[in-house]
């Protein structure tokens, strides 16, 4: 039988108060400039979703705020010193085009923080995949210098990852904004399961698939290492929450989502193993949105025979009653 | 694992994915079950078939009259759609009103001339593949990249005709801007 | 009256052959990204469709369809050498770069099928009106999408580099152009749908002017 689906705006509510940790933790290592990208990420989605329900001829109700955390979490993919015509390019591309356009919310297909990162890694990828340290703090407005690689493009093309755990834990190497933090993106993923926010089959399924994987082919010669690294490089724990089990697109029954997050989880896996891919999983679940769509439709019409079937029993049921009832008064 | 990498690349390839060809037939494709099969199974004979005849005319053809090869592929994709028209006739009567309709849209189609002249190309540049079961591989597995796009369609397509998408974007100009989306997230693993 | 100027002009805005029916979008996705390519596409298909459809309108009628639609097939197949002979001329680099996409401009859908569906049902005088509007909306989709997707992928307009702030490099690919596309069709809908509503307001406030 299905769980009953909390509100989408209870569930907004849940992610964004996980996504503003985030923002805060950014803040600490980035500075006012991570918090006011973040800011206009979020007005500009705010302001398309708007516009775009009025085209659509739909009012705005609290259920729509889902435009700020899809905003917000493309901002914290994004390196902190990101460009901003750039960000509000991704952002309405987002919003209008990947969500919008097939209908907003009532009609999802893509993730739109995924579909708009795909779209700015094609576009922008110079600018997308350069980072500054942590505790480098840039101007709002100033052009940002001594821009490094990510932690996980060198470990993807060297295999070596010259952080601590403790450094790891608290997110302190270069990455994009958001997706470092692990101590507190593990805390978000276990309050958001627990909460019902976030599809918790698809979150494991992932985890399981990308450690089963780093075990099985490591990527470096220590199997605990590769285990390790795999999970917090990559963006790989960051989307297994916010993209890969995401409820508008994950499929609804938690066995078909943990497969679903388990063949993501492989997938970029293995792309990053063979193809030193940075951030794959993110492609990859844009990639497999036809067999998120697929499970999903399975789904239906498993409920619909469900139903039918239940009704017809409940027919038979009252058909058998009438009978005994009209033997007894016999 | 090099099985994930060789799907990525028959993706990276893909007729309609990265090359646009067969676009339109490729909607109707996706509408139906039916329509996905038949059209499908059509077009990979045509693809298969034709790529085979395609490397008679590329051996036989000089450089200098290259102009000539439109011709002749046009040529042996007639001759290819009478006969299985014919044949169809002949062996499955049952089922030549229905059929018909497929392989008429499938004869003179961007997808099949495409790919006859993408195999072409591909064997000027790489002289391995210059052979007859490269080309007849090329062929075949063109016609498996249109059945895999048309699956990824298929799966959208209900979505993409809901009442909920706006009237303005409902039906082709969705699908366009999903197998444009789903372009990208290839073109990105390349 | 009306329904015979709809049907000759349709063709340019009510039912452009991209936008609305769908054909030839094939060379508008992958080389629809620069306005030299487009023009030298405009030349050629502009050049095939209508002297293919011409002669192809002397082809008995009376031919079982299938063997019509070879015929049409050829014929377009054996227009296109010396258009491309002579686009060799004026477009050199623009060949080059459209490659695969300029032969198959010769098997397009227009030729081999709306031939039969459309154009030989009408008389010469509207065919030849109906085929050159066909052949203009062609013509205006392809100069809108080569103009915005050069501007706005490379910075550029005819190769002269302009002063332009964020360049989008993806519009430059082939998905670029599917979305571009897409885009474009949905806009141009929603405009059809205005003017035809439009439309239908004035002639309603008509008969009851009446």
């Amino acid at each position: 039988m299905q769980k009953k689906t909390r509100k989408e705006r209870l569930i907004w509510l849940d992610i964004m108060i996980t996504l503003l940790t985030l923002e805060l933790m950014s803040y600490f290592y980035y500075g006012i400039r991570s918090v006011f990208l973040a800011g206009i990420c979020v007005v500009t989605g705010f302001v398309a979703e708007l516009v775009s329900l009025r085209f659509m001829k739909r009012s705005f109700t609290a259920d729509d705020l889902t435009c700020t955390s899809d905003a917000l979490i493309l901002a914290l993919m994004f390196p902190a010193v990101m460009d901003y015509h750039i960000s509000v390019i991704a952002v309405l591309f987002a919003i209008l085009v990947a969500k919008n356009l097939f209908g907003g919310r009532l009609n999802m297909i893509f993730s739109p923080a995924a579909a708009a990162f795909v779209f700015v890694l094609t576009s922008w990828d110079g600018q997308l995949l350069q980072y500054t340290e942590p505790h480098v703090k840039t101007g709002l407005f100033e052009t940002p210098t001594n821009l490094v690689r990510s932690a996980s493009y060198v470990f993807d093309h060297t295999g070596t990852f010259d952080h601590s755990d403790f450094e790891v834990l608290l997110g302190n190497f270069s990455g994009p904004a958001g997706a470092v933090s692990i101590l507190l993106l593990v805390v978000a993923a276990i309050v958001l399961m627990m909460r019902r926010s976030i599809s918790a089959g698809a979150f494991l399924g992932t985890i399981f698939g990308t450690g089963l994987f780093a075990v099985v082919t490591p990527m470096v010669s220590s199997r605990a290492d590769s285990l390790k690294y795999s999970l917090v490089t990559n963006m790989v724990l960051f989307s297994a929450i916010y993209i890969v089990s995401d409820l508008r697109i994950a499929p609804k029954r938690d066995y078909y989502a943990f497969f679903y997050g388990l063949f993501i989880g492989v997938i970029s896996y293995v792309l990053v193993l063979t193809g030193a891919k940075e951030n794959a999983i993110v492609i990859v679940s844009v990639l497999f949105t036809p067999i998120a769509l697929g499970f999903r439709h399975l789904e239906k019409k498993i409920d619909t025979a469900e139903q039918e079937h239940s009704e017809v029993d409940a027919g038979e049921a009252a058909v058998t009653a009438a009978g005994e009832e009209a033997a007894s008064h016999e | 694992m090099f099985l994930i990498n060789d799907l990525i690349a028959l993706l990276a390839a893909n007729l309609i994915l990265s090359q646009a060809l067969g676009t339109s037939t490729i909607f109707i494709a996706a509408g139906s079950r039916k329509n996905l099969v038949a059209t499908a199974g059509v077009i990979t004979i045509f693809t298969t078939v034709g790529s085979a005849a395609a490397y008679l005319i590329d051996l036989v053809l000089q450089p200098s009259i290259s102009d000539l090869r439109l011709l002749f592929y046009t040529m042996v994709i007639g001759v290819l759609y009478a006969a299985l028209l014919v044949a169809v006739y002949k062996f499955g009567s049952r089922w030549f009103e229905e059929l018909r309709r497929y392989i008429h849209v499938s004869a003179f189609n961007c997808a099949v001339m495409g790919t006859l002249f993408t195999i072409n190309k591909r064997a000027s540049m790489d002289g391995t593949v210059f052979n007859l079961g490269g080309y007849v591989t090329a062929g075949f597995e063109a016609g498996i990249g249109f059945i895999i796009a048309a699956l990824i369609l298929t799966a959208a397509y209900r979505k993409l005709n809901s009442s909920k998408v706006p009237a303005s974007f409902r039906g082709f100009p969705a699908m366009l801007v999903y197998l444009g989306i789903i372009s990208m997230a290839v073109y990105s693993l390349k | 009256m009306n329904d015979r100027k709809k049907a000759m002009f349709g063709g340019v805005l009510g039912d452009n052959i991209v936008l609305s029916g769908l054909m030839v979008i094939s060379p508008v996705i992958i080389c629809g990204d620069t306005l030299k390519n487009a023009v030298a596409l405009i030349y050629a298909f502009s050049a095939i469709t209508f002297l293919s459809v011409l002669i192809s309108s002397f082809v008995p009628k009376k031919l079982p369809y299938t063997v019509k639609v070879i015929i049409y097939a050829l014929i377009s197949a054996l227009v296109y050498i010396p258009v491309k002979l002579a686009a060799q001329e004026f477009y050199p680099e623009s060949i080059e770069r459209i490659g695969i996409y300029y032969p198959l401009l010769a098997v397009n859908s227009l030729i081999v099928f709306q031939t039969e569906a459309k154009f030989f049902r009408m008389k010469k005088t509207d065919m030849i009106i109906s085929l050159i509007s066909c052949i203009v909306g062609f013509d205006i989709v392809m100069l809108i999408t080569g103009f915005l997707r050069e501007l706005f992928a490379y910075g550029t307009i005819n190769s002269r580099i302009v002063d332009v702030n964020t360049l989008i490099g993806g519009l430059s690919q082939p998905f670029g152009g599917f979305i571009f596309l897409g885009l474009m069709c949905g806009v141009y809908r929603f405009i059809r749908g205005l003017v035809s509503n439009n439309n239908n307001v004035r002639s309603d406030a008509d008969v009851s002017d009446k």
